[in-house]
């Protein structure tokens, strides 16, 4: 703490950030937990309903469950893509001498295209006609039977769209884990290779459980980023057809903008920010525990 | 992660024959077998990664007949620039490449200077409910932003701000405040304490001692901000979409979605003329400062 300092001064560094970061953040917050018991078209008087909105979303909407287990669907697809990707890239990578910050570089390319774009890209590369690049390569390599439109089949379309959220970031937590793992000290593995442990040993026994903190931070990420999920999947089907790649955010954004329902919306909103929260607990739970065992 | 496990078994039952070499032997002999299998993998992956984008590229380039017919993979039968003048015609490409251009700058200078001072406020001036203050800024990081749409459009629509650059600026940068915080008050960790109390002393105040000795050797930290962010806000979509509704203020995102024409009908080969247009100022900044991009990426997540 600095010696000079008043409370005023306290004040004068800290109200600005909590003005803005309360006006777009905290009071959105509250103000979706108070919509929620409302019934409310944004034009007419809002009429409250106490609970029967969320009676409706848990016993009555058959549409919302749907929903639900399409997003565990696509964040499950999300995180097997980011992090089973990004820790089998990494630990590639650190067999590598020399070449590695450029395969990072060009890994890292897809995030820093925009969701339209990639969109778009991905809408090409599961055409059927034109033959798009994922139809032909099932083509030469002898699968040509699985050829499909895959975005208007019911039975993949949510893989469809999940997958290029997975590609877009699995950079990201690449580089994350790459860190991790060049800080873990090259003595540790080097003793227990004299020892006569397999790269496999050495990975679950020495390098896995020191990267574990990192492992944390970034499931914390995917998961979150994978629950909030929704460019993609709107932009690509916008949550068809019917409802088979609905995710909650999408119900919730045409819930709210579409159907101009704000009331219930909210209620959907509520639940979604509960849903990350129990995630992340459950996250730190079930890591942290494993990692005393 | 089965892949690699043949190679691994095997190195494993050549071991205890060869204990008695030198490990160096060992050594060189272990990665002929792994090394030339994880540089296929690697290689495989990247293509997986690169590919498509080269593809975009390559599609922007080719006339229409081609691109119906034909063989996707195969390269454009003859270039054209068509499709760059037919994205420029169709589209609004210069004006929402400036308004995209606007609210990155405008979003980043709110993080970086009140993330500054909040991290000021946090680390080095400290205050009894900072504990409280620090854990209502994490609130911003688990939660998506999805909730704060429906509340922002009404609140919006009562005071006027509704299709305004502000109305966009606003929870951009009011979502990525706390990741600044942290990294600026985990930074700030670092400037020795005997900086502050000299300057104190010779009778500097809480503000010139922000001014001349926080401020300017944050630089670093700035640049990194500033990177980390501006891919996500440059490439926003979803408060765009939600509360700009003219041409005159579209973003870069919205733009695009303009060159779906009517009935659905996409005149394809243009689109992805328009689409490497838009992502070349932020790919062409991500190639030339990759490292200091990457390294922000790193120290975002593990400090974060």
């Amino acid at each position: 703490m600095l010696p000079n300092r008043s409370r005023l001064s306290v004040l004068i560094f800290l109200l600005p950030p909590l003005l803005l970061y309360g006006a777009a953040v905290l009071f959105p917050i509250m103000q979706s937990l108070f919509l929620s018991f409302f019934s409310w078209n944004g034009i007419s008087d809002m009429e409250f309903v106490g609970l029967q909105n969320y009676v409706h979303m848990l016993t009555g909407d058959a549409v919302f469950w749907r929903a639900f287990l399409n997003a565990l669907g696509y964040l499950a697809i999300c995180l097997v893509l980011q992090l089973g990707g990004a820790l089998f890239v990494a630990s590639l990578l650190t067999s590598l001498r020399r070449g590695a910050e450029l395969i990072k570089t060009l890994y890292l390319l897809p995030a820093v295209i925009s969701t339209v774009a990639i969109a778009f890209l991905f809408v090409r590369i599961y055409s059927i006609d034109p033959v798009g690049l994922l139809n032909q390569v099932l083509n030469w390599v002898g699968l040509g039977n699985l050829e499909r439109p895959w975005l208007s089949d019911v039975n993949t379309v949510l893989a469809a769209v999940s997958a290029p959220e997975g590609w877009r970031f699995t950079g990201l937590y690449m580089l994350i884990i790459y860190a991790a793992l060049l800080a873990v000290p090259q003595e540790l593995e080097e003793a227990a290779r004299l020892d006569g442990a397999s790269r496999w040993q050495i990975f679950t026994k020495i390098r896995f459980p020191y990267i574990k903190p990192v492992w944390i931070t970034t499931t914390i990420m995917a998961t979150t980023y994978g629950l909030r999920g929704f460019d993609i999947p709107y932009l690509m089907t916008n949550g068809g057809p019917g409802q088979s790649s609905e995710l909650l955010t999408t119900y919730m954004y045409k819930t709210a903008f579409t159907s101009t329902d704000f009331g219930y919306a909210s209620t959907m909103s509520v639940f979604i920010v509960i849903e990350c929260l129990v995630a992340v607990g459950l996250i730190i739970l079930m890591l942290k525990r494993k990692a005393d065992a | 992660m089965t892949a690699p496990a043949a190679p691994m078994a095997r190195t494993e039952t050549i071991l205890p024959g060869r204990s008695n070499r030198p490990p160096a032997v060992r050594r060189r002999r272990r990665p002929t077998v792994y090394g030339t299998l994880s540089k296929v993998l690697i290689a495989l992956i990247v293509v997986v990664q690169v590919y498509p984008l080269a593809w975009l590229f390559l599609t922007s380039l080719r006339n229409e007949h081609d691109f119906a017919s034909g063989d996707p993979f195969a390269l454009p039968s003859s270039v054209t620039l068509d499709n760059y003048f037919r994205a420029f015609e169709t589209g609004n490409l210069g004006l929402n490449i400036l308004n995209s251009f606007i609210v990155t700058m405008g979003a980043n200078i709110l993080i970086v200077l009140l993330g500054m001072m909040a991290a000021y406020a946090l680390q080095v001036l400290g205050f009894r409910f900072s504990k409280f203050v620090r854990s209502l800024f994490l609130i911003g990081i688990i939660v998506p932003v999805q909730i704060a749409l429906v509340p922002l459009f009404i609140d919006y629509s009562s005071v006027n701000l509704l299709d305004t650059y502000q109305s966009m600026i606003i929870p951009l940068a009011g979502f990525s405040l706390p990741m600044s915080v942290y990294l600026f008050s985990s930074f700030f960790e670092y400037i020795p304490r005997e900086t502050y109390e000299a300057a104190s002393i010779d009778g500097a105040g809480p503000y010139r001692i922000f001014g001349l000795i926080t401020l300017p050797l944050s630089v670093n930290t700035v640049v990194t901000v500033v990177l980390v962010n501006s891919i996500f806000i440059w490439n926003d979509f979803i408060f765009a979409n939600t509360f700009v509704l003219s041409e005159d203020l579209k973003t870069i995102p919205l733009g695009l979605q303009n060159y779906i024409g009517a009935m659905g009908k996409v005149d394809w080969t243009a689109t992805f003329a328009a689409v490497c247009v838009t992502i070349t100022p932020l790919l062409l900044v991500f190639l030339l400062l990759n490292k200091a991009m990457i390294q922000g990426l790193e120290s975002g997540a593990t400090k974060g």
